[in-house]
């Protein structure tokens, strides 16, 4: 009697931990036509628990017909459990100096357990060559 | 005896505990990790990440730049309120023109009365007519969906926008950006 009620809350508990994992399958062309310009980065991690559970894949660039740089940046959920963060693009002229945008808030996004996921900018204005992307784990 | 003292030690606990809940008034960045979330309503950071989306978007399509005298002239035209609040439809387009205009890729039309009371002063002074069509109205509406389970509700604001060709008749951009907020009361914090 007291081995099946112990079973019961093993099944129950079991059930209740893992309904926050949630993992995801992909499919891909193996031979891709399309080739990334894959931008060397340069990386600054203050929130090692972030960088552990969501890392950076790599980080690619191309122009709008329009002249905008266009940013990507590949992320992967190392965990198997949903991760939730804000990001942040800022972006630099060509002397260096910030360019303030009204649209450049922290955006609020999430990544599923395992699941590889893209995020991109685009340059507020024609003038803007460097980026820098801002990551932050949300409670 | 027991209770005596347990009384007074609930007392000194309680003020320490409840303090740790209370937050002083501070200033805070729009989009912050501290937000405030709000079920039944849209926040100041769901038009940020509407217009945001919206901007990026439209000027990654390169619909502004197919105009023959660039930057393209835009009007604003009405956003369609289908929600069950008050909506200052402003704080959606005012971002979005802004954006644009520090972008180079677009200008958009005064509604300044002044300002076009200047304009057609001049044009009747001048006996010309400068007041330039615009090359594209933007319009769009904001819906709101609610699904309930239990007590837990999900809110979902759709904010669909689209760039018209007045002179063609034809929308040439559409975008729909839908934000969602699920649980089962408003919370700080994303």
């Amino acid at each position: 009697m007291k081995s099946a009620k112990f079973l019961l809350l093993i099944l129950a508990g079991s059930a209740l931990a893992l309904t926050g994992c949630t993992t995801v399958n992909t499919v891909e062309n193996a031979q891709k036509v399309g080739q990334r310009n894959m931008v060397t980065d340069q990386r600054v991690i203050t929130d090692g628990s972030l960088s552990r559970k969501v890392s950076i894949v790599g980080v690619n660039s191309s122009q709008t017909p329009g002249g905008l740089l266009k940013v990507q940046v590949e992320l992967l959920n190392r965990t198997r459990s949903r991760q939730a963060f804000l990001y942040r693009f800022e972006w630099f002229d060509l002397n260096g100096m910030q360019v303030e945008n009204i649209l450049s808030a922290n955006i609020p996004d999430q990544i599923e357990g395992q699941e590889s996921k893209f995020i991109n900018g685009l340059a507020p204005t024609p003038s803007c060559h460097d980026f820098r992307v801002k990551f932050i784990e949300a409670d | 005896m027991k209770n005596k003292l347990l009384l007074p030690l609930i007392a000194a606990a309680a003020p320490l505990f409840f303090a740790g809940c209370a937050t002083d008034a501070h200033y805070v960045q729009t989009g912050d990790k501290e937000q405030v979330v709000s079920l039944g309503q849209i926040n100041i950071q769901d038009y940020a990440n509407a217009a945001n989306a919206a901007v990026k978007d439209l000027l990654a399509s390169g619909a502004l730049d197919k105009v023959a005298n660039p930057p393209a002239l835009l009007e604003l035209s009405r956003i369609v309120n289908n929600t069950s609040q008050q909506v200052d439809t402003d704080l959606l387009t005012k971002k979005i023109s802004i954006a644009l205009l520090q972008s180079g890729k677009a200008q958009t039309k005064t509604v300044d009365a002044k300002a076009t009371g200047y304009q057609q002063e001049a044009e009747f002074m001048n006996d010309q007519k400068t007041t330039r069509l615009p090359d594209f109205t933007l319009s769009g509406k904001i819906i709101e969906t609610v699904d309930r389970a239990g007590s837990t509700r999900r809110t979902t604001y759709s904010f669909q926008l689209s760039l018209n060709d007045p002179k063609a008749g034809v929308q040439v951009w559409e975008g729909e950006k839908e934000i969602g907020k699920q649980g089962t009361r408003s919370s700080v914090g994303f």
